[in-house]
């Protein structure tokens, strides 16, 4: 049996419709003008112990909502999820026992106080004993090296020391599943990598599952096996990562800032890399914002490096930028039948 | 417990860590009740006795009314309103705790850094400058019990318009008004044997007398015995029981329609 099995889950927020300005604001007092929103609108998927799944979708997909219903926190509108077999919103407290859960944007930590105070408190709460916290507590210190940080108050952490806290505090109890909300958001890419060892080596040694919600991709490719790719509250995307993997690790995106830029440059462009490329050179051109031009390349038909050198010979480039494709791109391309 | 009790140290930390806050907290205290002290002074400058009340009495009552005061005022509803608005709750939620007796300890924390910080300098100003002297009887004996229960009280009550910030996103209002409403129906601003004799009845089927003037009268009261101190505090253990009960099931209600957004 699988050890999380969620079936046509879903949730809706009713959210009063506000006015603009404070008029607005006043007859809202009295308002019953409410619309109802589907954050979630029937998933299904069953996960097995042991498995680094990244759940990934843009903002507003769903994501969050769903890891608040695995974790009991929310209320499902409709379906089912058995956690261990026990709804986790009807056991909440002893489902908690065996789960762990960052939430990237806020901590679990007691603000005013020093770091290692937060850790005892969570060490009592879980009931977790001396022996096993300080091996804990020993085994994060050789990943991550957060000795040194013990005796500061958390709220004079920088965003990643605190995010690596909070990420030791969540697997303090040794739980079967740790579900991690935008663990990496805003982090610098030296944390980051401490991150990914971390996760990576306790999924590891202690066979934890881990749900994984990221924005960025990089996380994704170094950590799951698996992805679940939701937007507007459905799936769209269940399965290995390899085949995704193809998806966002050929496309770069080229910003370029192209001098004297004007109406006819897109059309040129294109002209230029047909001429140069045939039809099928797999290349899209868009306008971004003043005078920058996005041109995404599939590499696997076009290689980047001839795109460019054949750009900066024909055109005027005064800035360029080589981007990974962003998530909002992959799930176009979903959309567009990229995957099947 | 160990879990609650670890959360209740942890919230008598946090108190220790804002202790400028207590500086002050005592210095508005000292002159609080100085301006007390000389007001009913020159109230009582035509009569020794008000309405059976001497001086020291209603000094008593007034001046460790505001050590109380000061002793219960954990914030609980602020402090829920904003968590629940911030979505910060949803960090308690992960945890294998229950809510409530959560909420509880950690209150019950900040209180005992209250207590030593503020409410006891208090006490002792009162007995060494203001040279208030204490009725010694079972008065004494039985109110820290009855403090335990009035701050029982005073705790559910705040929780309770705290939770409301589950329904309401702002329950700044209903905080401003409960506050008043306890102060002035509690008897923390005047004894309540100076309100009229209608309004007292009223006030005596309320749970706010439970808060501060059930604890007063067990220090003030000449007439020290058990049998008017025992039904006291069973009014007092009266009003947790119900008030526990019904916290319990608005919480229960509550937790339904929660929304916590973004991240």
């Amino acid at each position: 049996m699988s050890l999380i099995h969620v079936k046509d889950l879903s949730k809706h927020f009713k959210i009063l419709n506000r006015r603009e300005g404070l008029g607005g604001a006043f007859r809202d007092l009295f308002s019953g003008d409410f619309r109802t929103v589907e954050a979630v609108a029937g998933i299904s998927f069953d996960i097995d112990a042991g498995e680094i799944v990244g759940y990934i979708g843009p903002n507003g997909a769903g994501k969050s909502t769903t890891i608040k219903m695995m974790t009991g926190i929310l209320k499902p509108s409709g379906g089912l999820i058995e956690i261990n077999g026990l709804v986790p919103y009807e056991n909440r407290i002893r489902q908690a026992q065996i789960m762990g859960v960052v939430f990237g944007q806020r901590t679990q930590l007691w603000w005013d106080l020093p770091v290692i105070e937060s850790f005892k408190i969570l060490k009592e709460i879980y009931k977790v004993d001396q022996k096993t916290f300080d091996e804990h507590m020993d085994m994060f210190n050789e990943l991550v090296g957060l000795k040194e940080l013990y005796s500061q108050q958390v709220r004079t952490l920088s965003l990643g020391q605190r995010m690596l806290c909070d990420i030791t505090a969540s697997f303090l109890h040794n739980p079967q599943i740790v579900f991690l909300d935008e663990p990496t958001i805003g982090l610098d890419i030296s944390v980051k990598a401490k991150m990914r060892t971390i996760i990576k080596e306790l999924n590891r040694t202690r066979n934890t599952t881990i749900i994984l919600t990221t924005h960025d991709l990089g996380d994704v490719e170094a950590l799951c096996n698996r992805i679940i790719i939701i937007d507007k509250g459905k799936i769209l995307y269940d399965g290995d990562i390899k085949k995704v993997n193809a998806l966002f690790g050929a496309y770069r995106t080229l910003k370029l800032q192209i001098d004297q830029f004007n109406e006819t440059t897109l059309q040129t462009l294109n002209d230029k890399l047909t001429e140069k490329f045939g039809t099928d050179h797999g290349i899209t051109i868009s306008e971004n914002e003043e005078s920058w031009t996005d041109v995404t390349i599939d590499q696997a038909r076009t290689p980047l490096s001839e795109v460019l050198n054949h750009l900066m010979t024909n055109f005027t480039v005064m800035d360029v930028r080589i981007v990974e494709i962003s998530m909002e791109n992959v799930v176009r391309k979903v959309y567009d039948g990229a995957l099947t | 417990m160990r879990g609650y009790l670890a959360v209740m140290r942890g919230s008598f930390m946090v108190s220790v860590v804002y202790r400028f806050g207590f500086l002050f907290t005592i210095l508005g205290n000292i002159i609080y009740l100085s301006v007390a002290f000389f007001l009913w002074k020159s109230i009582y400058r035509s009569s020794d006795t008000i309405r059976g009340l001497t001086f020291n009495e209603t000094f008593i009552y007034v001046g460790l009314g505001s050590a109380i005061f000061i002793l219960l005022k954990t914030y609980v509803d602020w402090i829920l309103n904003f968590e629940i608005r911030e979505g910060a709750i949803a960090s308690y939620l992960i945890k294998p705790i229950d809510f409530g007796l959560y909420t509880l300890f950690a209150s019950f924390g900040s209180l005992l850094m209250n207590l030593a910080a503020i409410t006891i300098p208090t006490l002792i100003m009162l007995i060494f400058v203001f040279k208030v002297e204490f009725v010694l009887g079972p008065g004494l004996i039985i109110f820290p019990l009855s403090l335990f229960m009035a701050f029982l009280v005073s705790f559910y009550i705040d929780y309770f318009v705290g939770l409301l910030g589950f329904h309401s996103e702002s329950v700044w209002g209903l905080s401003t008004v409960k506050e008043i409403i306890v102060t002035v129906f509690s008897g923390a601003l005047i004894p309540l044997h100076f309100f009229p004799e209608a309004l007292q009845k009223v006030l005596l089927w309320l749970p706010f007398q439970a808060i501060y003037h059930t604890p007063l009268m067990m220090i003030t009261r000449p007439d020290q015995s058990w049998n008017i101190f025992l039904p006291m505090l069973f009014v007092q253990i009266f009003w947790v029981v119900i008030l526990f009960i019904a916290t319990r099931l608005f919480y229960n209600q509550a937790i339904k329609v929660l929304r916590i957004s973004g991240g």
